[in-house]
């Protein structure tokens, strides 16, 4: 029995790798649709099994789906009974619904697939995340620094140093201070302008 | 304000993780996050922006979670396993008031406002549907969410049918815009600042907010699971003294530019400020579609709204009507709590753990200790008035 598998993930590489390792079995077809509409999506393809990234804001949209097909009451994660299993699944980032009766013991190697797989993509997503928090971060700093510069005619280094001490003395992250700073400073001047 | 030491030594900090979605009433657990109240309190918090609440209900349930700014509805969801696992939950305070709104198609809209000139707006809109073929798609957040519930409530109020004359299909309020635009729905309801944000995507118009549906309207709360709130009472207690102090701060009309500046980083709502701003005290032009924080006890965790949001999911076949509300209500619901936190503090705190829903069209005087709370008209739509004080006495 070939099993219809709906695929929805916004990472294309990471969707074509388990594309392609869940075709090689031969036992599945896999759709992708379009991010968006996904009630027309499953209501064109009818699978067995959707497996979809956490990360979209989408899941909500499959619940609703999930709540009106009754027939057949529809299964999260690979079952509910196995809690470890689908807590490796949410911890990797992936959720599957199962929608038509699947046997369970059909589903779990091709969850398991998608669980590695979005294992070793999370890695390199975490490193992305905290690498564009501290650019967001630097950017708001060059801000305030700029700010300072210009309206109080500080060095650079003065103005670094000024939004260093202030965090200093306010017991509190200099980032936190950075943005109150620039989120004031953006609203003083939003009052002055009619 | 509080009186726990200001900073607890290192290592006897309690984790707690916290969900939120990008929504501007998540702003108390933000601002307690940012200004280190949660810190103060020893509770080192970790904010979790999830994408869904599909993921916040998960994350709940399979232990991800300690706690979430959640619709009260989706609580109940999980408390009773009526989606995915079931976990225990309780919920010892409300985080806010109000802040959906009801926004069409702009040229749907300005029809049914032509219209609402003679009919109230409800029953413009029924107006609006005779005629029509196939019916009318409506976004809504979630099937267990506030969108839901008072959606269903104003439509039937005008005499729409519900099964016949519209469809509602759950759209994330992230693709609302999107979905209005290309026609796939010809109006949603969500939470602020999604609304304003179709508004200034020049695609929608807002025809209703929750005020004109249920004024005062409970929105979200604070969810907690209940074997954590079980193993770190001081935690919890902890955590709630830094939420209070944040929702004053929230509620300030001073400090809107701010709270909207630091909801719009990256990491939070990662939206345009200034959508968010006309959503909070302080930041609206026109006062109407407010999130609200503090005042009209707007963080007390009434049972009898714990138990309107049941009956209502029982009217629509969301639960099973025979179960019995009042205990879940009182399971769930936890004032004590509240009150055994909130007191200390010097905060005023409602006497009682119930009242009828509904019955004021102008502002009124609410019994508590020490002082009496003011509280804001809480008129329904269709002028009902909720009362069912059958609630067991706090455990």
């Amino acid at each position: 029995m070939v099993l219809r598998i709906l695929l929805i993930d916004t990472d294309g590489e990471r969707a074509r790798a388990l594309e392609e390792k869940l075709s090689e079995s031969g036992y599945a077809q896999i759709f992708r649709p379009e991010a968006g509409n996904l009630a027309a999506a499953v209501e064109q393809s009818r699978p067995d099994l959707i497996i979809i990234d956490m990360s979209l804001p989408d899941r909500d949209a499959l619940e609703d789906i999930r709540a009106v097909a009754a027939a057949n009451p529809i299964v999260m994660f690979a079952g509910t009974d196995d809690p470890a299993f689908a807590q490796e699944a949410i911890a990797a980032g992936v959720c599957s619904y199962n929608l038509s009766g699947v046997a369970l013991s059909d589903v779990k190697p091709i969850m398991a697939s998608a669980i590695a797989l979005f294992q070793r993509y999370r890695h390199v997503e975490t490193e992305l995340a905290a690498a564009r928090a501290l650019l967001d971060e630097r950017r708001q700093t060059e801000r305030a620094k700029a700010i300072l510069m210009k309206d109080r005619k500080m060095t650079e280094p003065e103005a670094y140093r000024w939004l260093q001490k202030k965090a200093m003395n306010e017991s509190r992250k200099l980032s936190v201070i950075v943005a109150e700073f620039v989120a004031a400073h953006e609203a003083g001047k939003r009052e002055i302008k009619p | 304000m509080s009186e726990s030491v200001p900073f607890a030594p290192r290592g006897s900090e309690t984790r707690m993780r916290i969900g939120l979605l990008r929504l501007t009433d998540s702003a108390p657990a933000i601002v307690a996050h940012e200004f280190g109240f949660f810190a103060e309190e020893g509770i080192d918090a970790e904010l979790v922006t999830e994408p869904s609440w599909a993921n916040i209900a998960d994350k709940l349930a399979y232990g991800f979670l300690d706690a979430a700014v959640i619709v009260p509805p989706l609580a109940f969801a999980v408390e009773l396993g009526l989606r995915g696992l079931r976990q225990p939950l309780i919920i010892p305070c409300g985080m806010s008031l109000g802040g959906n709104t009801v926004t069409l198609e702009k040229t749907l809209a300005a029809q049914v406002r032509a219209s609402a000139n003679r009919l109230a707006m409800p029953a413009a809109f029924a107006a609006s549907l005779a005629g029509r073929a196939t019916p009318l798609m409506l976004g809504i957040v979630h099937g267990f969410s506030t969108h839901n519930l008072l959606l269903r409530y104003w439509l039937a109020s005008g005499g729409i049918d519900l099964s016949r004359d519209v469809k509602l299909v759950v759209v994330p309020p992230s693709r609302a815009v999107e979905a209005l635009a290309s026609g796939q729905i010809a109006g949603f309801c969500a939470g602020a600042p999604w609304g304003e944000v179709a508004v200034r995507a020049g695609v929608g118009a807002t025809v209703a907010t929750s005020d004109d549906i249920w004024r005062h309207a409970p929105e979200k709360a604070f969810a907690v699971r209940t074997r954590w709130a079980d193993d770190n009472p001081d935690a919890l207690a902890g955590a709630i003294r830094a939420l209070l102090r944040a929702a004053q701060f929230c509620d300030a009309p001073e400090n809107a530019s701010y709270t909207a500046a630091l909801l719009s980083r990256q990491k939070y709502l990662d939206t345009d400020s200034h959508a968010i701003l006309s959503s909070l005290p302080g930041g609206a032009v026109t006062p109407q579609n407010l999130s609200r924080f503090w005042r009209n006890a707007a963080t007390f965790p009434w049972r009898s709204q714990a138990l309107w949001f049941l009956r209502q999911m029982a009217r629509w076949n969301l639960v099973d009507p025979a179960l019995d509300f009042p205990a879940i209500a009182g399971r769930v619901y936890r004032p004590d709590i509240y009150r055994a936190v909130a007191g200390p503090m010097g905060l005023s705190v409602p006497l009682a753990d119930s009242k009828p829903e509904g019955g004021h069209d102008a502002a009124w005087q609410l019994e508590a200790a020490p002082t009496p709370i003011v509280m804001g008209p809480d008129r329904f739509c269709d002028g009902v008035v909720f009362d069912e004080i059958a609630v067991p006495a706090s455990p």
